[in-house]
């Protein structure tokens, strides 16, 4: 087999230096804005003119950005925890073929990821509109649960197909009922995809602006949000600055996820 | 005193019947096999018994107690999967623990039990392994050490050699059997292997077609078939179209073709019945030479040595033939092809099926 | 070997709610599609027409909008097409170790925040931007490049949005293409030109067309990047719905003009679906 790998079909030059111009292509716009945010000037110039934190200490201090912040995180932490809830459950009584028409039911949960997102936020806003929902913050937890949701049901749905049914069993017969049969060898089994699946959703959330923007109240705005607003309004470095802390926390989080659950296999 | 018994077990998934009608009585600490092909049943009777498929009728009792609303985690067996099913996550030692935790088992008490557990199947040193690491031999045993450790009542066997090479089998069959022995726990093991289920069993049930065909000691089972498909899927048989030529008594003669004659000491068709004769390869005596009165006359075709045996196709007269199988018992015993030999069949050796015995 | 009772019973919770929060007010936009606003009071009572979905491809500034989205989804599938293939062909057949870190630079864009890349982007094109300012220098132009608020600035923030879907989707495309198959092509004398064109290519087709399909609909669905390149006056479907009622309160056109751009993505979708069936029976 190692003869396979020695000369056929590799990539030559070309398609090597095209690809990782690429992926320096992918980087770039992440490159520009960790730059605005540290330069002196509120215009970008290579070699910037100066470096400063100054934009940081504005961000960190600014209420505004503060309280977004703390909506985008509570919105991102409650949807993915209710979708993990809501959605593993679901994805098991699929799996274990408990329920009829399994097909159809699966194409219904799925169907949030089909549909344009501005859609799902304008049938939302004349819903919430008409039930009072409207600027919530239930509604809004509600929504992130419906658009981050399809990501755990299809991790999970992956994760117990790789599962041997036999291992559930033996646990029964040893003496465990159902749901210790399923907390103690089911969901270590498919922890893994799991966790994958919650980080998508995490970030699907905390990244949403097409449903969120139509559901804000008047005084309440996410981040992402704030930050689009924001650059409708022109190009400010506070802007880059805040941008360069997501970034950095992504970027973080993405490495753990890598570390802790290979989660470079799951995409 | 019976430790597990059926009464008119069946299991019908739509119109398609699994099992029909299965009733048994197995003793406390006997061993039990159900042999069959694949799709007879066995398996499902397994699961059945084990709580993982309700049955669509009849009862399982253990002793006296109805379990067969019961569900799997409420019964206290064991079972021990074709695939050993072995928790991955989960070290040998907590494996083996699995039970006995869900019994409320802990501290030194639940130690000494797993390691004992262990001990049994001479895996003591292999407790902080993962299975993955283990070899498919010595998952096996992990999955027996873990069946047994919260103590069952009945131990159940599915398929658990299949997967083993055959060497590895062979030494399990021992091992398995004698660890059965000790304990002295009532067993039942389901396989599709004649030889496994006849050489480790006190009783085998053969099924076909979700039927009980019979349910006996191997002795039985092997001498004295219920069935034309018992007779035809023990042994090596020959089987061949005949007609009961006359009935006398029990038993009488049948004929093969237009002239060969065979008596058969045990006949349930009458006389001129269209019947399948079914002949033991290992009861056809083979001596080269001119055939004695009573014999048959034929002529080797083909020879196959397999080292403690030897087969021979024997060609007899219209063109009928015989498989026939014996001891090599020196490299100079052995026939070889174009002799012209004399075959003697025992007559006890010989049946007539009126069915033409499913065989997969 | 789970009752009935219990698996409705762990899929009500998620069915209820998606059922009171994503069936019913979607469902509950049709009506308001055919009613009347005017503008100024709200929606006429006991008015109902089928105007608004006229409009849609009668009135040549929707009409421009709708080619624009569609001509839009082409190009930038096209071009992460074009620029996703040959990442993907590294990541999937280059060297062992190379793998992950490539994978996790893909992955890095995709997870970042989409308006913080869009911002990038702006820093980037933007008359006073990076790429401007840069050429300025260079003296190779005098005067800035309209890079933004046209199809080339979406081309390109669009483009890079979406390029690590593309090229995960081709890296699992071409990692299921059989090696063995590629290495019997080349024993029977193909160049390693066409042992692609005649082997890599058309077995990774699948996963081409999935690619392709999902950008596509990403593409035409998209409303932040275009309203943040692309500003107020040069609109895409997304933003056309986001200022119908945002700013002009028309809510029966926008409810429309949602339904159409739905229709657009599933009908892209099952039209895919379709050719993978009968491709499915051609192999």
């Amino acid at each position: 087999m190692s003869s396979t790998t020695d000369n056929d079909n590799r990539p030559g030059f070309a398609v090597t230096t095209t690809a990782l111009a690429v992926v320096v292509f992918l980087q770039i716009p992440v490159i520009v804005v960790v730059l605005a945010a540290f330069s002196t000037t509120s215009y970008l110039t290579i070699p910037p003119r100066g470096l400063t934190l100054a934009w940081f200490g504005k961000v960190l201090t600014d209420p505004t950005y503060l309280a977004a912040i703390r909506i985008s995180l509570l919105l991102a932490c409650g949807s993915t925890v209710i979708s993990l809830v809501l959605g593993v459950a679901a994805a098991y009584a699929l799996f274990r073929r408990a329920l009829p028409g399994s097909e159809a039911i699966t194409s219904v949960l799925m169907a949030p990821l089909i549909l344009p997102a501005v859609v799902i936020g304008v049938a939302l806003l004349q819903y919430y509109s008409l039930t009072g929902l409207r600027g919530s913050l239930f509604g809004l937890l509600m929504a992130h649960v419906v658009i981050t949701v399809p990501y755990i049901v299809r991790s999970a749905l992956a994760s117990l197909a790789g599962l041997d049914l036999a291992v559930e069993e033996a646990a029964r017969v040893l003496g465990a009922n159902g749901f210790d049969a399923f907390r103690l060898v089911t969901l270590p089994l498919i922890q893994p995809g799991l966790v994958a699946g919650a980080l998508f959703a995490f970030i699907t959330s905390l990244d949403n602006v097409p449903v969120t923007i139509f559901l804000i109240g008047a005084n309440q705005t996410t981040l992402p949000v704030l930050i689009f607003s924001s650059v409708e309004m022109g190009i400010d470095p506070s802007v880059a600055a805040v941008s360069t802390l997501l970034i950095v926390a992504t970027g973080i989080i993405l490495l753990i996820a890598d570390r802790r659950a290979g989660f470079h296999r799951f995409v | 005193m019976s430790a597990l018994s059926f009464e008119q077990l069946g299991k019908a998934y739509g119109s398609d019947d699994v099992v029909t009608d299965v009733s048994l009585t197995i003793r406390q600490g006997e061993f039990v096999s159900l042999l069959g092909p694949s799709g007879c049943g066995k398996t499902t009777i397994l699961r059945m018994v084990a709580g993982l498929v309700a049955p669509s009728r009849g009862r399982i009792l253990l002793g006296t107690e109805d379990i067969t609303a019961l569900p799997p985690n409420k019964r206290g067996l064991g079972l021990v999967f074709q695939s050993y099913a072995l928790f991955p996550h989960l070290t040998v030692f907590e494996n083996v623990a699995f039970g006995l935790r869900r019994r409320k088992v802990t501290g030194a008490e639940l130690d000494r039990r797993v390691r004992e557990a262990l001990a049994r199947v001479r895996l003591e040193a292999y407790g902080e392994r993962f299975p993955r690491q283990l070899s498919g031999g010595q998952q096996q045993r992990v999955a027996i050490a873990r069946a047994l450790a919260p103590q069952p009542r009945v131990l159940l066997f599915d398929e658990p050699l299949s997967n083993l090479d055959a060497q590895l089998r062979d030494s399990m069959q021992i091992e398995l059997k004698r660890l059965q022995r000790d304990l002295g726990i009532t067993t039942l093991f389901v396989t599709h292997d004649q030889s496994e289920a006849l050489s480790m069993s006190d009783r085998v049930g053969v099924m076909a077609r979700g039927v009980m065909q019979q349910f006996a000691t191997p002795e039985d089972i092997y001498h004295r078939p219920a069935t034309g498909f018992v007779a035809s899927f023990i042994g090596k048989p020959n089987r061949l179209s005949g007609v009961v030529a006359a009935r006398d008594g029990k038993g009488g003669s049948l004929r093969l073709g237009s002239q060969l004659v065979l008596n058969a000491s045990s006949i349930d068709q009458p006389e001129g019945a269209k019947v399948d004769v079914v002949i033991r390869q290992e009861a056809i005596r083979l001596r080269s030479g001119d055939p004695e009165p009573g014999a048959l006359a034929g002529t080797i075709a083909l020879r196959s040595f397999s080292g403690a045996r030897v087969q021979y196709v024997v060609k007899l007269t219209e063109g009928v033939e015989l498989i026939a199988e014996t001891a090599s018992s020196g490299p100079d015993s052995v026939l070889a092809t174009g002799t012209l030999v004399s075959l003697t069949i025992d007559a006890g050796s010989v049946f007539a099926m009126a069915d033409h015995g499913a065989v997969v | 070997m789970i009752a009935s009772r219990h698996g409705l019973m762990l899929i009500a919770p998620l069915m209820l709610v998606l059922a009171a929060f994503f069936l019913l007010p979607v469902v509950m936009m049709l009506p308001t599609s055919f009613r009347e606003y005017a503008p100024g009071a709200g929606l006429v009572p006991g008015v109902w027409t089928t105007e608004n979905y006229a409009r849609i491809v009668t009135d040549d500034y929707y009409r421009e909008v709708i080619w624009r989205t569609m001509g839009l989804g082409l190009f930038v599938t096209l071009a992460c097409l074009l620029l996703g293939y040959p990442l993907a062909f590294l990541i999937a057949r280059g060297p062992e170790r190379w793998r992950v870190p490539l994978i996790l630079l893909v992955i890095f864009p995709m997870m970042l925040n989409l308006v913080v890349r869009s911002f990038g982007w702006i820093a980037l094109l933007a008359n006073r931007g990076l790429v401007n300012n840069l050429l300025i220098q260079l003296g190779l132009i005098s005067t800035p490049l309209k890079l933004m608020f046209n199809l080339t600035g979406l081309m390109i923030g669009l483009t890079h949005i979406y390029l690590p879907f593309m090229v995960l989707m081709l890296v699992a495309a071409i990692r299921n293409v059989p090696r063995h198959v590629e290495a019997a092509a080349a024993t029977l004398g193909s160049s390693r030109l066409h042992v692609f064109t005649a082997v890599t290519l058309p077995l990774s087709a699948p996963g081409i067309l999935a690619g392709s399909i999902l950008v596509f609909v990403l593409t035409i669905s998209a409303l932040v990047t275009p309203r943040m390149l692309g500003g107020p006056t040069y609109k895409v479907m997304a933003t056309l719905i986001y200022d119908e009622f945002m700013q002009l309160l028309d809510w029966p056109s926008g409810s429309a003009l949602s339904f159409a751009l739905t229709a657009m993505a599933i009908g892209v979708i099952w039209l895919s679906s379709r050719l993978t069936r009968r491709w499915a029976g051609m192999a």
